[in-house]
């Protein structure tokens, strides 16, 4: 088992293949060198007859791969309990950026949950995205606090600038735009948060030069 | 089981601890109207047309009476001026979603409440569905097969009923579906218009 | 460091809690920088860096100590900086002003009047908290300690006497003497519901299973408020105290903590409270040695505002959509897997430690009749000094707004303010000697809810407004029952077509139907309370809706569809700021040439309105624009005095 990082979009994981020079990115698809200290050595010994058939008739424990790796790390942890579907589906879209239908179908077959359902709670919260996102992710609050000072013109703002509608992400995959309802912060109205760091007091003209720093 | 008495529109009705209103009406032939109930299925709540007045602790209020747990002197109204037009409201309002061209339970209640199924539908631009979202038929497919080929995706009023294509092989035409749609969006032939798929749903296609 | 003891007894704690104390010297010197959230997003944790590198360079690290503590309640003041012993407080605290702070006044104990509380209203300086005019007027108990201990060391807690009220529980009163004090206090749920909290708990205590559960709603989706979000990342050992004693009187051994998804900052904080408080076994099995076990799980929320009501709370721990059901089998009997379950909010769990310490007696003292004890209020909107106000229970609205709050930003006109969130309404200015209490808000048609208070003046349109809460809730409605997603939709369609200047007279006759059934057959208090905006709103500002219908004219000029920007030719001074603002470039002009706006281009994003230094600019509503001004006008320049 390797641990990769892969150079296009930051994502770790661990790597239990078998190839030598590249493997692919679950998350973005890119091909990521192995580094040469960290490959796996398969041995190629010349199999007799008698071992060749031995070891297809006995039953090998299935390995899971890629996406079914990454859910059972996390459904583990959790115990398989499957009161904490929520909690799993979280922890998966801060990791892994969003919820693709394979990781889906994953938790509803490991927690053993009707995939109907599994599918009802991911579209039921605001906090799961189905569709991949953008790297960095921009949100406006539109708390009464923030309306009565005015956010309805910074979201237009952030929109004309990106040139995408709410709830888009932008064609480069650079940004993806949503509003919230509230973080928190109402004293500093009107408030964007871009990943984990916080704008508040926001006018007009910070808008561009806030989005111009993460660019 | 506690056996106590109720009064259901000036009438001693027995019941058993642990029944509902809706339940103890029936047995007592009581006629109270609803859309999402079923005997068979457990209680959804969601309708809100078996709402019935109650008087309680000198204060009345008005409960969804398939969920309220029957009480030893209850009194109950189920039908009065207030009442009905509670109820046509909410029939006008699910035709909202539904549009005008419902068949089944939900054309006989229209009828008999008065209720003008375009009333408020020149309120809203969206497409008319045939469906009330009670549930009924996910909640029955449920019970059929454990892994349901239909479900409900989204919150408010973007909830929409979906099929989920890789569990379609799931479905075995039992056409319980389609005996418990009050609608009549679920024929004897599958629904018509057929259901969303889950995908089409998420990428806004639908 | 060394290894923490586990405290097996009382006297462990007492003399943990001496220890602490006697390590502690009062005149040793102290930096503490606030860093919750809006702090931080003013830059706090950039000033932290900054005075660790001064600190270090000018030799004092060991003699001064830097520490992170919680805010004091002046939002918009900070970075907010206090050097102990001497109690200064400075606010608008940037990093480069860090060497100036650590040289003049840490090292030549000089107080620097420019980072000194200047008050928005009048200008005037305080040096002390006890001076500021908004701060006088407050009773904190709650909140005091929020800006004076750090959250994430335990060991600050237990130096103010934090659990010395758990202590006092658990050693010298049984569970029923517990509930008796609570009720004697007349303890009113902090939630919004305003429930008399021993009743709940004695519903709990009473039901007959052997697994109880008890739980703190922190989901707090009420936009406008911010109160349980300071209290959980700043003082969580508090709330973690009551939930305790809250547990020792109703029986249960679990505990949940629902924290919304939007508070990182709190979800980590309260979790790193229980690990500490594990460790030094006031968490866990046999709690100080007195038998009693209890374990505290965190669960985070998913961005969903109505699982923060109390049985769609509990089906979102369960895994579940948050759906609400009917209560009218009460959650305290059958609640969270169908066992008893008492939910709380995190300010009423954290008054409860105030009550045991200090007696029932003190806190009913405090407040009305009614309703004791204080209240916490989020004071946001268009007033000068906004933040979060802990005020005893009575206070006048007036008070509120005018001695606490400043007055009206910009010395504008005040016209309302809302209360209770979207399940509130709209105050006017007649009603403005209303005190506050659970009860009499409820008359005039609002409510006091968890403590959101958004004040708005002359600029709102209050058809706007209760579009905005309309939409709210359309958007968070969990669509289950009929009447409150359809009943909705059409509310928000109706009001939108009034906003857009194509509303009729007949439209409000329709929305009574729909209000009176989204009122009686809602399946949940999301539903039942949904159209209170849309009645207060109707019912003191009717004559907004009128000119609305009628006129086509938007009184506060906020409306888009019903407004005309226009640039006044007498008063535009040429400066092409504005030109260069516009999005769409709808506006003519040069340099030496009066501006002037292309009617048709323009979408009435205001960036011109906002840019004009000159107040040039006027919006007319209902009126009909002015021609443009003759091609190569010149400005009219206004002589500098």
């Amino acid at each position: 088992m390797v641990e990769l990082a892969c150079q296009h979009c930051n994502y770790k994981w661990d790597y239990q293949g078998e190839k030598e020079y590249y493997a692919t990115c679950p998350r973005c698809r890119y091909k990521v060198r192995i580094p040469e200290d960290k490959v796996p050595r398969v041995g190629r010994k010349k199999l007799s007859l008698e071992s060749k058939k031995k070891t297809l008739t006995e039953k090998r424990p299935v390995k899971l791969r890629g996406i079914a790796a990454i859910v059972n790390k996390v459904v583990q942890e959790a115990q398989y309990d499957k009161g904490m579907l929520i909690q799993i589906l979280l922890k998966l879209q801060r990791s892994f950026g969003w919820l693709p239908k394979e990781m889906l179908t994953e938790i509803s077959k490991q927690l053993e949950i009707p995939l109907s359902q599994v599918y009802q709670v991911a579209t039921f919260y605001k906090a799961f995205s189905l569709a991949p996102r953008g790297r960095h992710l921009i949100r406006v609050c539109m708390g009464t606090s923030c309306k009565v000072r005015g956010s309805d013109t910074i979201l237009e703002r952030v929109q004309n600038h990106l040139s995408i509608d709410k709830d888009g992400t932008t064609l480069d995959g650079k940004f993806s735009l949503e509003t919230v309802n509230c973080v928190g912060c109402c004293a500093l109205g009107p408030v964007m948060t871009v990943d984990d760091d916080y704008h508040g007091n926001l006018k007009l003209p910070d808008v561009d030069r806030i989005l111009s720093k993460y660019r | 089981m506690k056996n106590l008495t109720l009064r259901i529109d000036d009438k001693d009705i027995p019941a058993n601890e642990g029944m509902t209103i809706l339940e103890a009406a029936h047995n007592a032939k009581i006629e109270i109207p609803t859309l999402c109930h079923n005997e068979e299925l457990e209680a959804y709540g969601a309708c809100r047309i078996c709402s019935v007045e109650i008087e309680r602790k000198g204060r009345t209020q008005l409960v969804a009476s398939c969920c309220y747990p029957v009480e030893e002197g209850l009194k109950v109204k189920t039908r009065s001026p207030e009442i009905d037009k509670i109820r046509k409201t909410l029939i006008e309002l699910a035709a909202v979603s539904a549009g005008e061209e419902v068949t089944g339970r939900m054309r006989e209640l229209a009828s008999e409440y008065n209720a003008d199924l375009s009333r408020f539908r020149s309120k809203v631009q969206t497409e008319p569905t045939k469906c009330i979202l009670c549930g009924l038929c996910v909640r029955r497919c449920v019970e059929a097969t454990w892994d349901t080929a239909i479900g409900f995706v989204g919150r408010g009023v973007r909830r929409r009923i979906a099929t989920f294509p890789e569990k379609v092989s799931v479905c075995t035409n039992c056409n319980h579906c389609y005996s418990v749609c009050p609608t009549g969006r679920i024929s004897s032939i599958g629904a018509d218009p057929k259901f969303p798929e889950v995908d089409d749903i998420l990428a806004g296609r639908e | 460091m060394e290894k923490i003891k586990r405290l097996s007894s009382r006297k462990d704690l007492e003399k943990l809690r001496q220890e602490i104390k006697n390590n502690r010297d009062p005149r040793q010197r102290i930096v503490s920088v606030s860093v919750s959230t809006c702090c931080v997003a003013l830059g706090a944790l950039k000033v932290v860096e900054a005075f660790k590198t001064e600190l270090e360079k000018q030799g004092l690290k060991d003699k001064v100590r830097l520490k992170d503590t919680g805010c004091s309640g002046f939002c918009e003041q900070g970075p907010a900086v206090t050097i102990y012993p001497e109690e200064i407080f400075y606010f608008k605290v940037k990093p480069e002003d860090v060497p100036e702070i650590v040289t003049k006044t840490i090292k030549g104990k000089q107080i620097l009047e420019k980072f000194l509380y200047r008050d928005p209203a009048t200008g005037k300086r305080s040096q002390k908290l006890q001076d500021i005019p908004s701060y006088k007027h407050q009773l904190r108990l709650l909140t005091e300690n929020s800006g004076k201990i750090d959250p994430r060391n335990i060991e600050d807690y237990i130096a103010v006497d934090g659990y010395s009220a758990l202590e006092k529980t658990l050693f010298e009163m049984s569970p029923d003497q517990v509930v008796k004090e609570v009720k004697k206090a007349n303890l009113r749920g902090r939630g919004g519901g305003g429930f008399p909290t021993w009743i709940k708990w004695e519903t709990t205590r009473n039901a007959e299973d052997e697994i109880k559960y008890v739980i703190v709603n922190c989901d707090e989706g009420d936009p406008g408020a911010f109160m349980d979000r300071s209290l959980m990342e700043d003082n969580p050992h508090s709330v973690l105290e009551g939930l305790i004693i809250g547990a020792y009187a109703i029986g249960a051994h679990q505990g949940y903590v629902y924290v919304r998804e939007e508070y990182p900052i709190a979800a980590e904080n309260i979790s790193i409270a229980i690990k500490q408080a594990e460790e030094f076994g006031l968490l866990g099995d046999d709690i100080m040695g007195s038998g009693f076990s209890f374990r505290v799980k965190v669960h985070r929320g998913a961005g969903a505002f109505v699982s923060g009501e109390s049985s769609a709370l509990m089906t979102a721990i369960e895994g579940k959509i948050g759906e609400p059901r009917p209560k009218y089998v009460h959650t305290a009997v059958k609640g969270l897997w169908g066992k008893p379950s008492c939910l709380n909010n995190v300010k009423t769990w954290a008054t409860v430690p105030l009550i045991v310490l200090k007696g029932a007696e003190w806190f009913k003292s405090i407040g009305t009749e009614g309703s004791s004890g204080t209240a916490i209020f989020s004071l946001v909107g268009k007033v000068n000094s906004t933040g979060l106000v802990e005020v005893p229970m009575g206070t006048t609205l007036g008070d509120l707004i005018f001695k606490i709050g400043g007055g009206i930003r910009g010395g504008k006109r005040f016209k309302a303010v809302q209360t209770g969130g979207p399940s509130g309404g709209f105050i006017p200015e007649k009603h403005l000697d209303l005190p506050v209490d659970f009860d009499e808000l409820n008359k005039v048609g609002s409510m006091m809810g968890s403590g959101g208070m958004v004040v708005m003046d002359e600029d709102t349109c209050m058809v706007d407004a209760a579009r905005y809460f309309v939409d709210f809730l359309l958007e968070e409605s969990c669509g289950k029952c009929i009447p409150c997603r359809e009943g909705l939709q059409v509310l928000s369609n109706t009001i939108k077509d009034i906003c857009e200047g194509k509303g009729k007279d007949e439209d409000m006759l329709g929305i009574q139907d729909i209000v009176t059934t989204m009122e009686e057959a809602s399946l949940c208090a999301l539903g039942k309370t949904a159209a209170n905006p849309v009645l207060t709103s109707l019912k003191y500002f009717k004559d907004e809706w009128d000119d609305h219908i009628r006129n086509k004219r938007c009184t506060a000029k906020a409306c888009r569809a019903l407004i005309n920007y226009y640039i006044d030719p007498q008063k535009c001074q040429a400066c092409m700021l504005c030109l260069k603002e516009c999005p769409v470039a709808a506006i003519e002009g040069g340099k030496d040439q009066v501006h002037s706006i292309e009617q048709e281009k323009c979408t009435k994003c205001g960036a011109c309105y906002e840019a004009c230094k000159f107040y040039a600019i006027r919006k007319l509503s209902a009126e009909p624009v002015p021609p443009p001004p003759p091609k190569g006008m010149k400005p009219i320049r206004k002589r500098k005095n």
